[in-house]
């Protein structure tokens, strides 16, 4: 009894020890970033950003919004995030309840489908994706390259699927009897929708929600090649246009990488709850 | 109160999947109807066939006259309880009882008083405020009653309310609803798997297998004149003994049968359909085996294999030699006398003994 109790002592610290360094190992990349944003650059080139007699630097920030034009890039993002994830959120909310709920030809095949796109990596079709957006733009007179829409209409493309999958797990675990219930009281099946499934599903939803903009937000390559002008482009590009240009400021570097952090750290400790819930409501009863 | 016709009723998943097969059924007004059966023998599949959600393959629904095959479930005039209550966990109770009358588009007032009075009868008052989530499960059971209440339908439906609720609360809630019946008068049809919830809740019941209907009668009828072995074997517990006989004589009021073991036993039956010599199986139910004394001729010899002692009775396990399944005896009392081992005489009662052909088919008593 006594090497039983003792054996599990030695199992719950050896756990905890290893909880912890993973711990530190996530959140120390982010504290070296924010404590890079608040020195000089030459401590920074030193080494030494992590030192604790140096003073804060606060007036990197403001540097960083002067050189940089972060606020158009930031605004940018938000703009394209925003929409791209009502958007998806919308089709993928709608998708995932058809395959949750209907039996209709070709389920299957879409359900196939909608697996194998995330299988394909997104790269493989960027070339294809351009000269598409080029010719809508030259011949059918659809400007796609370098303007919100393009990106957006790309980026919902991309993330549905994933969300959809998501959705679905989601819906699977409301029982179809709390609609039969809705629609023996007098609502219409989208109706029942509406009035019971959504508000039921919000938490899956908020989280599909989080977890677009959270993959909007950080996407670089397509918002690289689909955007050329400032008006556009989004914090990514702007970050990496800045790396080039200002190759010795890491000062700088950092505080815009903290500040392009902020929303994507709001939102998540925001939603973390729905989040959290919404990934794993699936995965008892579904 | 409404009646309930179903002619020709059928429903077909695919072109070999016959879920439902030509049911003819009148429910009168004011009617406790009981379909039972075992899982999957379509009794909630016509129960949601006549609620309207799902559709019908062949034949009609009548609802107090009126033909309902197209109807909107909310136009039928009916009301559900569902199995796992089905109540909608984002409003509280006061708003899942009123749910059904706010999408009718009724007064605010008049939805509160309904409300208030389905409450009332119901005993949940005080949970109005609550949200389903912090109901144990004999309160979402009322509440979800209540949700049928507040609607005044015409026909009230329930699929195997009560499968959720342990087995007190059950024997709580089946007095509650024979109850709520005699108070409301309402047309129920009530869907179970539970024979004991179909015995003592049903005027009638309407007893399925495989999707056919294999009786419709009320519960002692189906318990004392079951149609076929099916139902024979299905109501009753302990279930019914089953023997197979070779019949030695068969007249219009008496069957003559032979057991394996040799002995001679009578059945109050017709059997004159059937040829002597003929495989049947002989029926005889738990209660109504005896124990023969010393003054009764015809006892057959049988050897006790187990006692199991009830208090308020006793079961005895017995084999008759050659007899492929042992019986079983229902004793009032506690039989003491009786333990593994000892060999006894019992008496097959002939107006209690019932009498299947090799189809299974019962045949008339007389």
């Amino acid at each position: 009894m006594h090497k039983r109790k003792s054996k599990r002592k030695s199992h719950a610290l050896a756990l905890n020890v290893l909880t912890w360094m993973v711990v530190v190992l996530t959140l120390l990349p982010i504290l070296w970033m924010v404590l890079s944003s608040l020195r000089n650059y030459s401590d920074i080139a030193a080494g030494d950003q992590l030192s604790s007699g140096l003073p804060l630097r606060w007036e990197n920030y403001r540097d960083m919004w002067v050189n940089v034009d972060f606020f158009t890039y930031f605004k940018n993002s938000l703009i394209v995030c925003s929409v791209t994830t009502v958007l998806a959120t919308m089709s993928a909310t709608c998708a995932a309840y058809a395959l949750a709920r209907f039996r209709f030809r070709g389920s299957n095949g879409v359900s196939v489908g909608i697996t194998v796109t995330q299988v394909i990596p997104g790269m493989l079709f960027f070339l294809p994706l351009y000269m598409l957006y080029r010719s809508m733009g030259d011949n059918w007179g659809i400007p796609m390259l370098d303007t919100y829409h393009g990106l957006i209409f790309l980026y919902v493309a991309l993330f549905t699927p994933a969300s959809i999958w998501i959705m679905r797990g989601f819906f699977i675990s409301i029982p179809r009897e709390l609609e039969d219930a809705a629609v023996m009281d007098g609502c219409s099946r989208f109706g029942a929708f509406v009035r019971i499934v959504l508000p039921i599903s919000a938490p899956g939803i908020i989280a599909t929600a989080t977890f677009i903009f959270l993959l909007a937000w950080d996407e670089l390559f397509f918002a690289w090649v689909l955007t050329s002008s400032s008006e556009v482009q989004t914090i990514p590009v702007g970050i990496r246009l800045f790396v080039s240009q200002f190759q010795h400021r890491y000062d700088l570097m950092m505080a815009a990488a903290t500040m392009s952090t902020l929303p994507v750290l709001i939102a998540f400790f925001a939603c973390q709850r729905f989040f959290i819930k919404g990934l794993s409501a699936g995965a008892v009863k579904g | 109160m409404a009646s309930v016709t179903l002619q020709h009723v059928s429903k077909q998943y695919t072109k070999d999947v016959n879920v439902i097969n030509d049911i003819d059924l009148k429910i009168e007004d004011g009617e406790f109807i009981v379909f039972v059966g075992p899982s999957g023998c379509g009794k909630s599949t016509l129960l949601r066939m006549i609620a309207g959600l799902e559709e019908i393959t062949e034949g009609e629904i009548y609802i107090d006259g009126v033909l309902a095959n197209d109807l909107h479930a909310s136009e039928r005039g009916l009301a559900m309880v569902f199995q796992s209550y089905a109540l909608y966990p984002h409003m509280t109770v006061e708003r899942n009882l009123g749910f059904a009358l706010k999408m009718a588009g009724m007064p605010k007032a008049e939805i509160a008083q309904r409300v208030t009075n389905a409450a009332e009868i119901l005993q949940i008052t005080h949970l109005l405020a609550r949200k389903p989530k912090e109901l144990s499960g004999g309160q979402r059971q009322r509440v979800a009653i209540g949700r049928a209440i507040v609607r005044e339908p015409k026909v009230f439906l329930f699929d195997e309310p009560l499968s959720n609720l342990d087995a007190s609360l059950r024997q709580n809630m089946r007095v509650e609803l024979a109850k709520l019946h005699k108070e409301l008068g309402t047309t129920m049809i009530y869907v179970t798997h539970d024979q004991v919830e179909a015995m003592t809740l049903a005027d009638r019941i309407v007893l399925f297998n495989e999707g056919v209907v294999q009786q419709i009668g009320s519960p002692l009828d189906l318990y004392d004149n079951p149609a076929n072995l099916f139902v024979a074997a299905f109501l009753g517990a302990p279930k019914m003994n089953l023997l197979d006989a070779r019949l030695e004589s068969a007249h219009a009021q008496i069957a003559e049968l032979r057991l394996a073991n040799g002995a001679i036993v009578s059945a109050a039956v017709n059997a004159s359909r059937v040829s002597t010599g003929d495989i049947v199986k002989l029926g005889i139910r738990p209660e109504y085996l005896q124990l023969a004394t010393d003054d009764d001729a015809g006892a057959v010899s049988a050897k006790v294999i187990l006692i199991e002692h009830l208090g308020d009775q006793s079961l005895a396990y017995i084999t008759i030699a050659d007899a492929a399944e042992p019986l079983c005896m229902k004793l009032s009392g506690r039989c003491c006398n009786l333990k593994y081992g000892d060999t006894i005489g019992i008496i097959f009662p002939l107006e209690h003994c019932l009498l299947f052909d090799q189809a299974g088919v019962a045949f008339k008593r007389v």
